[in-house]
């Protein structure tokens, strides 16, 4: 990667709209137009969210996030890691029918859905207890 | 994050600017439900202002068109970002939402 930035996180819902705001920062510098930075700034919400939120069980010790941006080679990566609970969203979060008339369709559900419809590509690995997830953008 | 209601006959105008995210996505949800207050069951919101909406915010959308479909009204969005024009329609949003260009188109779609 040509340039990288990370940013450690805490277990704090608070913490999606911080990491989004380095992430535009980061993006902004380095020239990322406008609608990749949109994408990513919602997929990233949308995950770290999600994480905040269900991925550690009460009074877990030692939570560990961790989000890193990099740019080189013609590609945007973030790549997304936490010790949390084994989730991969590829597989694990089941897709919201969107046929369903406003009367049926449940509220929420949606997150990980437009995470995985707004990026070029997403990839998921665990590895030594870790949820692995990389966002990769050609530019 | 701010919502300024204003009223057009029997429907409320809420205008919504700034973001909406899972830290004021409860916040939205009460303010448009203060807008709300008068019993009106049809709701235009304006998102000319509205930057940035995450499926937090999609929740609340999702709720008031249950609800003011419920009491036989609707909501309709019009002025809507290009960006949050995009989450509308990944969200499905758009086959299940009333969404117009202007005020005045949203105001007549009911």
């Amino acid at each position: 990667m040509d340039v990288s930035l990370g940013v450690d996180v805490e277990l704090d819902h608070r913490e999606p709209r911080r990491v989004v705001e380095v992430f535009e920062r980061f993006a902004a510098a380095n020239g990322v137009g406008d609608v990749v930075v949109q994408r990513f700034c919602l997929a990233l919400d949308e995950i770290l969210t999600n994480i905040v939120s269900y991925g550690y069980e009460e009074g877990s010790k030692d939570p560990r996030i961790r989000v890193d941006f990099g740019l080189g080679d013609g590609c945007l990566e973030v790549r997304v890691e936490d010790n949390g609970l084994s989730f991969n969203p590829l597989v694990d979060a089941e897709a919201p029918d969107l046929a369903l008339p406003v009367e049926e369709r449940p509220i929420g559900g949606l997150g990980i859905h437009l995470a995985k419809n707004l990026i070029h590509d997403i990839s998921y690995r665990r590895v030594r207890n870790r949820n692995c997830l990389t966002l990769t953008q050609p530019l | 994050m701010k919502v300024t209601a204003s009223q057009s006959g029997e429907t409320v105008i809420a205008a919504v600017s700034g973001r909406v995210d899972s830290v004021n996505a409860t916040s939205f949800e009460q303010e448009l439900s203060k807008a709300m207050e008068g019993g009106s069951s049809r709701l235009v919101v304006d998102c000319d202002g509205l930057s940035y909406i995450s499926s937090a915010g999609l929740r609340i959308l999702l709720l008031a068109v249950k609800k003011t479909r419920a009491q036989g009204g609707g909501v309709a969005l019009c002025r809507v970002q290009d960006h949050v024009r995009e989450v509308l329609e990944v969200s499905g949003f758009t086959r299940i939402m009333t969404v117009r260009d202007t005020v005045e188109q949203a105001l007549d779609s009911f």
